[in-house]
């Protein structure tokens, strides 16, 4: 047992701060919000630069090899400064994936430009109702040279920007995971906008021909690699809810500290100090469970019950946190001139995206009865 | 990073449960049906404490010197946790937080009675720290030590001296300067045998365990047992706090309450047809039991962990007291309405499930958020310590 992180991961993470901190100043995200913009590009070139975008990647394919837990604290960084950058869709859901499921000649094509920051590949792991990409509604047909696919995914970061969107849908002998050209015939993408403020689609597939050269996996090992996604992108978002939970408290314990009413600072009233200190506990319960469950994938141990807990902390306390944070403010937090808004709509984002707490401590729950009834016999 | 136990640490743990089975005998679970035994004392906890000192499980944190085997702070709480999972009464105030601290700071003949005692099972130390107008605010103590000669003679009373039915001294904290400018400043620490002339209790009983008022009426003592320096009393009570949490929020304890309502509740018809455990509700309530449980297993593990580096962050410390406290009670009543009326039959009644375990956990679970340091001081630590916020008032 050991809680520290290595040298290595450390400066990494110091790096992600660096040059998350130098980009996300409130002018900045102000400016790409009135252009309409969710995507920094500059940022994610830098990120690129200093080798931050391969943190999962294997060295032959133009990345540092550091691992899945080094990537979750990259986003921990994003989350803390709200920087508009695609780490979960493109790092964790597609390249985590690819990294371990794609075939040589895949991982060669695409991993080395993702690292590099030229090319992006994003996932879509949602559909209506279903967060679920082990058990897609989309369908496939298996044709000459590859699948035909239709149905419809949701709420797709970068659909329209990305090379490929990783996908899964369901054939008559299990599931395939495709990579989908955004571009090929068949594809609608309707925009979507989503609690961020950012611009997302929704990807209508109409028999849409997906070459074998596309096809990352079928049956077992398809099941497996969106398994692997699921976990992971549940553990991103977690870990993602950390700095940005972590980031709201702080400003709200300096808020507060700051904020004088009745001749003293609020936060010398113990109804506000403890408010906080209560984001405080919740911020380090979050934090245990998600380095837990990274940790877990890190070393390819069974992680599931720990990432379903991790996803149950993290919608609840980006709720409580969010809400304390605001609370706290009064109309200052309300004001889109203050920085504290973004963080509540991500936090909203971050808590609906892929399984909401009462989803999976429903989910939880009925794993606890099949683990239960199968000992009792 | 790597959360999870060594191979090593994993056999620790099986060591010791399977151990503490041998402890828990027949007679012993007998024995702790009398509400009086409950938390020890009777005959047989005596002779399966003492066995423990034989058996070598007596101190394994202490330093070689005292003949203990100085484990690490994370194989400490292997230990701990295996002990309080398995519900032998081990006086872990007596063993982990009070005789370190006598050992690095009392007199060697004092030393070798008291440590030496507690190294072979058969001494049992109670705390006198509370008095009726000093909880929170300990330092505001008033039960009184003055010098007389070779000797102190006290004066006071003290409340909330559990064990001291049976214990074999109480750990008194006592005003040797009532000048002293900062109040915490004129404590000083004594150790008094229960069987001296002066000492009296009466029992107190409370929703949960009993628990005594003891009284000290000219009670004459020896220097020797006094403990640290006179009026240097305050670091010797706080500096042990921590350690104290420790055994009080283990995980194994409230773990083996939720498996065992998980296996009650798997065997248990529903009135419609199927398993109790099928309906929706008890999953929804076992599921938030494990999410939580999840927590406090890993706040242990940090907490011996970062023990282990150096000494504890403050505001981790009253983290873990705040949410373990406040978890504990919430886990009490989500496993409780899993039973729901059963969930009231008392320990030794017909159709008590698991034993009444948790119907009696609950009643002594009451004083969790404010025993050991309220959990609005704890607040108040984390809002200064962690978050940097101006003092309350």
């Amino acid at each position: 047992m050991n809680f520290t992180i290595s040298e290595e991961q450390q400066s990494a993470q110091q790096l992600a701060q660096q040059i998350l901190g130098d980009f996300t100043d409130v002018d900045k995200l102000k400016a790409l919000e009135q252009r309409q913009e969710s995507f920094d590009n500059g940022l994610w070139q830098a990120l690129a630069k200093a080798g931050l975008l391969g943190l999962d990647i294997a060295e032959d394919q133009g990345g540092t090899g550091l691992g899945f837990y080094s990537l979750t604290t990259l986003c921990e960084e994003v989350g803390r400064t709200v920087a508009p950058v695609p780490v979960i869709p493109v790092l964790v859901s597609a390249a985590g994936t690819l990294r371990r499921f794609a075939s040589d000649t895949q991982k060669d094509q695409w991993l080395p430009g993702i690292a590099s920051g030229a090319t992006l590949i994003t996932a879509a792991l949602e559909e209506y109702n279903n967060d679920d990409p082990t058990a897609p509604s989309c369908s496939a047909q298996k044709m000459e040279g590859g699948y035909s696919i239709s149905g419809t995914k949701i709420c797709v970061s970068q659909a329209s920007s990305a090379a490929r969107i990783l996908l899964s849908a369901q054939t008559e002998e299990g599931i395939v995971v495709a990579l989908v050209d955004p571009h090929a015939s068949g594809v609608t993408l309707n925009a979507q906008i989503v609690t961020t403020g950012e611009t997302r689609h929704e990807l209508v597939m109409t028999k849409v021909q997906v070459p074998t050269q596309d096809i990352v996996a079928i049956g077992s090992e398809a099941l497996a690699a969106m398994d692997w996604a699921h976990l992971a992108t549940r553990t991103a978002l977690a870990a993602m809810a950390v700095g940005l939970c972590d980031k709201m408290m702080r400003i709200t314990g300096q808020y507060t500290s700051e904020r004088e009413q009745f001749g003293r600072p609020i936060a010398t009233f113990q109804a506000v100090s403890h408010r906080v200190a209560d984001c405080y506990i919740d911020v380090e319960c979050l934090r245990l469970v998600t380095q837990q469950a990274a940790s877990l994938i890190n070393e390819s141990h069974p992680a599931k019950d720990a990432v379903h807990i991790a996803k149950i902390w993290c919608g609840n306390v980006t709720h409580r946190v969010s809400q304390a944070s605001q609370h706290c403010h009064g109309g200052t937090g309300v004001d889109r001139d203050y920085p504290l808004f973004r963080y509540c709509q991500w936090a909203r984002q971050i808590e609906l995206t892929s399984g909401s707490s009462a989803q999976l401590t429903g989910e939880l729950g009925q794993a606890i009865c099949a683990e239960y009834l199968s000992k009792a016999g | 990073m790597n959360i999870e136990l060594t191979a090593q640490q994993k056999a620790l743990q099986l060591e010791v449960r399977e151990y503490m089975k041998t402890v828990m005998t027949p007679e012993l679970l007998e024995e702790i049906k009398i509400p009086e035994f409950k938390e020890g004392g009777g005959p047989e906890f005596r002779k399966q404490y003492a066995r423990m000192g034989t058996d070598g499980w007596i101190g394994l944190s202490w330093s070689k010197e005292l003949g203990g085997k100085e484990l690490s702070h994370i194989e400490q709480y292997i230990f701990t946790d295996e002990v309080v999972r398995s519900g032998f009464a081990y006086p872990f105030l007596t063993t982990e937080s009070t005789t370190p601290v006598i050992a690095a700071n009392a007199s060697a003949e004092v030393c070798e009675e008291v440590v030496g005692g507690v190294k072979q099972g058969k001494v049992v130390i109670a705390i006198g720290y509370s008095e009726p107008n000093a909880g929170t605010d300990l330092a505001s103590l008033t039960t009184k030590a003055e010098r007389d000669g070779d000797d102190w003679i006290i004066n006071g009373q003290k409340m909330w001296t559990s064990l001291a039915n049976f214990a074999d001294y109480v750990w008194l904290a006592a005003r040797t300067d009532p000048d002293a400018t900062k109040k915490h400043k004129g404590l000083t620490m004594f150790l008094v045998p229960t069987n001296i002339e002066g000492f009296s209790l009466t029992p107190v009983n409370t929703l949960g365990v009993r628990t005594n008022a003891t009284y000290y009426s000219d009670v004459r003592i020896p220097d020797k047992y006094r403990v640290g320096d006179v009026n240097a009393g305050w670091k010797l009570i706080t500096g042990q706090l921590n350690i104290e949490r420790l055994s009080l929020f283990t995980h194994g304890q409230v773990d083996s309450l939720y498996q065992g309502v998980c296996e009650w509740a798997a065997q248990t018809a529903a009135p419609k047809g199927g398993k109790l455990i099928e309906q929706p509700w008890v999953q929804h309530n076992l599921a938030t039991v494990k999410s939580g449980l999840e927590v406090v297993k890993l706040i242990c593990w940090k907490q011996v962990w970062a023990m282990d580096q150096g000494p504890l962050n403050m505001a981790d410390a009253s983290v873990a007291k705040v949410y373990s406290s406040e978890f504990f009670v919430e886990l009490y009543r989500l496993l409780l309405e899993v039973m729901g009326q059963a969930g009231t039959i008392a320990t030794n009644s017909p159709g008590a499930v698991l034993r009444g375990k948790i119907e009696f956990r609950w009643r002594v679970g009451a004083v969790l958020t404010f025993g050991g340091g309220a959990n609005e001081v704890q607040r108040d630590i984390i809002a200064m310590a962690g978050l940097w916020m101006p003092r309350t008032r």
